[in-house]
């Protein structure tokens, strides 16, 4: 009778249960993505060329199991707000304590188990596409790499059912030292206010002082990568110090400077969601400076990640100035480098004289078209675009021999006038040199152009020299750590947003009075929605602010790695920014179905 | 002289056509004038707060109409009906209803906040209604810092402090002790008193009851028997609702 009576209790409150499932599912689902690629030690050597990937994806594991430990805590303290007044009745009625903490044991164990399994197997289908999307999106080459992977899933069940027998053996002892009445009366409960001013104060500056050190480490680290044995652990433990004493006190005596200003505070529902806020970010702290430090990591993943990206056109540039060379065009190569946009080309006449391995060029023609190349800077690590009319000049016949079949690199250059050419013996042959408006935007068309081009000369084939090979090597390359860090990146943000989502939603039934009693005292709908949406844009932005705020003092450290680490910065802070609101807007909608009427 | 409330021909039923109807007032007629002090009793389930929960716009009757200060409340949209509970009505609730993240000052002080009136105003406006329930000393502190019946108190500065039409009250004193019951029956009747405001009573409680001018009964959603205290004492008149009561129920 009481099962039949628990699983009716289910049913009433199916919207609340939805949000629920659909939360661990996630769980489940990202931990598996994660372990797919964390676990697979062919894809990692295969892909990465560094030594450390293995030690950053067990880093990564520990990160993300913690990050879940905590997700699913919050999740089961949702489920036991939903449920305690439910089996206080029960027991208020003379059900065994010990018979309702085995429902409570099977009830968070079934939920768990069948989530893990669900969630499990939308890992793997989540897996296959956002790495084909990946890949597609970002022209990755990645090796070695499966979206079903065995040890990732057994692996994630045995986590998950681990902590989920924890989370029930929990959920039934609590419940059974629970007082019936305290049950019964769970949501009047009144909280405490806590005043202590001075304390604060002396965190604010603390925080600060914390933040401070950490990010000079990051710094330093910049400038002297010997450091970072040392710097890594003492910005990581005064970041997240800093970031606890930050958030709880200055955040809060910033709202108390708002609630003095009774200009703002008391105008319409301002000074209820300043008290909320305050009210709230006391008993948040903690998870407010745990997602803010992931929501940094996570998003300094995905910026480095997209560093090695934007390095690959920077490398790739670097390496000929020309994206395009094709000797002895024929009419459908012609007709190819015609449909180049924006096409800067340059023909250049040439004949080879095998047997002193002299290449000569017309020196007229080089005077109308000067020959571009990339001179590289050992120094800076950047190279710059020079042009000379003067290919015979050592430093510009290498670049130019670059361009040449690979037989004929070893050879001199030299530069000689029409009259003298014309009577050079032996064919003359032309090569035409493409520079087109932009690399990647032609690649496809390029691609086509060497793979004919190969075709035509089989020696040209994996004889490098030309800018697509250097791509295709060096796409290859930093691909491995992109993706590596796009996955770890998304699998973060994802798991911590839900984190504070199931925080705030935990919360939400003990709110539903509140709202309920301003409706009464007559505030309209519209006022109460957009409370709501400030509080949880608040509760949203603070950790995020911080995070951006270590992200882009973090990339400090990896001043050393990437050249210009903060060019393009927006792309990746973007697609950050638009997945942490969906994740904003999920919430909010959430809350107020559960909050207001 | 306008009158207060003015309900006529109410009637309210649950249930959708075609489906199993439950009828939870029927036909209810009474007025209130300004500055009475109006109760209506009854037992659970008679219909009390549906009537309440009519009075104060929070529900609509399927028929009848329903006039507060000269504004038929039934043709009000959810906007207005909003409006109208902050402008014109003052509620005390049995559980209090303190916002518990607000202080006393800062709860007494939301009605007018939500009317946007200016900072400059709303603190003497508040200044006012607490030294004539005598909370000053209590002002910043929170709800849980609180007695029963220093937060009933705060509760009803916050339902005066905006000056409304009416104040109405449901089981005010049902968390309260007996001394702080007193406590604020006294006030209330004073504030009724002193400042011609209306109050309508909802409570099962004859000793409340006692301190109104008038008493509705209210039976399975119909308007019964009225009681008047005119020239009697308190304590007389808690007699006669006693007695009632007594016959009332039989």
């Amino acid at each position: 009778m009481l099962n039949k009576l628990a699983l009716s209790g289910i049913k009433h409150r199916m919207r609340d249960y939805t949000v629920l499932f659909s939360g661990l599912m996630i769980a489940s689902a990202i931990f598996y993505m994660f372990l797919s690629l964390a676990l697979n030690k062919t894809f990692l050597k295969s892909n990465s060329p560094a030594a450390a990937t293995a030690f950053i994806f067990g880093f990564g594991i520990v990160l993300l199991a913690i990050i879940t430990i905590v997700y699913i805590n919050y999740a089961n303290t949702f489920l036991l707000s939903m449920r305690q007044k439910e089996y206080g009745m029960f027991m208020m009625l003379g059900a065994k304590s010990s018979k309702i903490s085995r429902m409570i044991f099977v009830e968070t164990f079934t939920i768990g188990a069948i989530s893990t399994i669900i969630g499990a197997l939308l890992g793997i289908i989540a897996t296959k596409y956002v790495s084909q999307w990946m890949i597609t999106a970002l022209d990755m080459h990645v090796t070695h790499f499966s979206s079903f992977y065995l040890p990732a899933l057994v692996w994630t069940f045995i986590f998950f059912i681990v902590i989920f027998v924890f989370s029930a053996i929990r959920n039934s002892i609590s419940l059974r030292r629970t007082k019936i009445l305290t049950l019964l009366h769970k949501d009047s409960q009144p909280s405490k206010i806590k005043r202590n001013g001075a304390v604060k104060a002396v965190q604010a500056v603390l925080g600060i002082i914390f933040l401070v050190i950490g990010y000079f480490c990051m710094w330093y680290i910049g400038k002297n990568a010997a450091f970072i044995f040392l710097g890594v652990p003492i910005a990581l433990v005064t970041i997240v110090i800093g970031t606890y004493f930050t958030i709880n006190s200055a955040i809060t005596a910033v709202i108390s400077l708002l609630k003095r200003n009774t200009k703002y505070s008391q105008k319409g529902l301002n000074n209820f969601t300043l008290s909320q806020l305050s009210f709230r970010i006391g008993d948040y702290t903690k998870i407010l400076s745990m997602v803010s430090i992931m929501f940094a990591l996570a998003l300094g993943a995905i910026t480095v990640g997209l560093g090695f990206q934007k390095q690959i056109s920077a490398v790739v540039n670097g390496q000929n100035y020309y994206d395009v060379a094709v000797h002895n065009a024929d009419t459908a190569q012609k007709n190819r480098i015609n449909h180049l946009s924006g096409d800067d080309q340059s023909n250049y006449s040439y004949k080879i004289d095998d047997n002193k391995k002299i290449i000569y060029y017309r020196a007229s023609e080089l005077k109308k078209q000067p020959f571009h190349y990339e001179a590289f800077n050992m120094k800076s690590m950047i190279s710059t675009t020079k042009k000379s009319t003067n290919i015979a000049d050592p430093d510009v016949s290498y670049s130019m021999l670059q361009n040449m079949m690979p037989k004929y690199r070893m050879s001199q250059i030299k530069m000689v006038n029409d009259a003298d050419y014309n009577n050079i013996p032996g064919k003359s042959n032309t090569l035409t040199l493409v520079k087109t408006s932009s690399f990647k935007n032609n690649l496809s068309k390029i691609r086509t152009i060497s793979k004919e081009e190969a075709k035509r000369y089989p020696e040209l084939k994996n004889a490098g020299g030309d800018k697509y090979s250097a791509y295709i090597m060096i796409n290859g390359f930093f691909s491995g750590l992109e993706f590596m860090g796009f996955f770890l990146g998304i699998a973060f943000l994802a798991m911590l947003a839900s984190c504070l989502m199931f925080k705030i939603l935990s919360g939400a039934n003990g709110d539903v009075k509140r709202y309920n009693m301003l409706y009464k005292i007559g505030t309209r709908q519209r006022v109460l929605r957009s409370t709501i949406n400030k509080e949880i844009a608040v509760l949203f932005a603070v950790p995020a602010g911080l995070g951006v705020i270590h992200v882009l003092l973090g990339l400090q450290m990896f001043k050393g790695i990437l050249f210009q680490p903060y060019t393009h910065i927006e792309v990746p802070f973007g697609i950050f920014i638009v997945l942490y609101l969906c994740y904003y807007l999920l919430t909010r909608y959430l809350y107020k179905k559960i909050v207001l009427k | 002289m306008q009158k207060i409330v003015e309900v006529k021909n109410v009637e309210k039923i649950y249930g959708k056509v075609g489906e199993k109807q439950f009828k939870a007032l029927s036909d209810v007629n009474f007025e209130v004038q300004p500055g009475e002090f109006v109760g209506i009793m009854g037992a659970s389930g008679s219909g009390k707060t549906t009537l309440l929960n009519i009075l104060s716009t929070l529900d609509t009757p399927t028929s009848g109409s329903v006039q507060i200060a000269g504004q038929d409340i039934t043709k009000l949209n959810t906007n207005e009906m909003a409006d109208f509970r902050a402008n014109k009505i003052g509620f005390i609730f049995q559980d209090f209803n303190l916002l518990e993240n607000l202080t006393a000052y800062e709860n007494i002080a939301l009605p007018l906040a939500l009317q946007n009136v200016s900072p400059k105003k709303i603190k003497p406006a508040v200044t006012a209604i607490t030294e004539k329930l005598g909370l000053t000393e209590i002002l910043n502190h929170y709800p849980t810092e609180l007695s029963g019946g220093q937060k009933q108190r705060v509760a009803a500065a916050r339902a005066l402090v905006h000056e409304p039409s009416i104040v109405f009250g449901d089981e005010p004193t049902g968390a309260l002790d007996s001394k702080s019951a007193r406590a604020l029956m006294d006030t209330m009747t004073k504030i009724n008193r002193e400042d011609n405001v209306s109050i309508l009573l909802v409570t099962h409680d004859p000793f409340s009851a006692s301190y109104c001018d008038r008493i509705l009964f209210i039976r399975d959603g119909e308007i019964g028997q009225e009681l008047k205290k005119e020239e009697s004492s308190r304590g007389e008149f808690y007699q006669e609702i006693l007695d009632s009561l007594g016959t009332f129920v039989e």
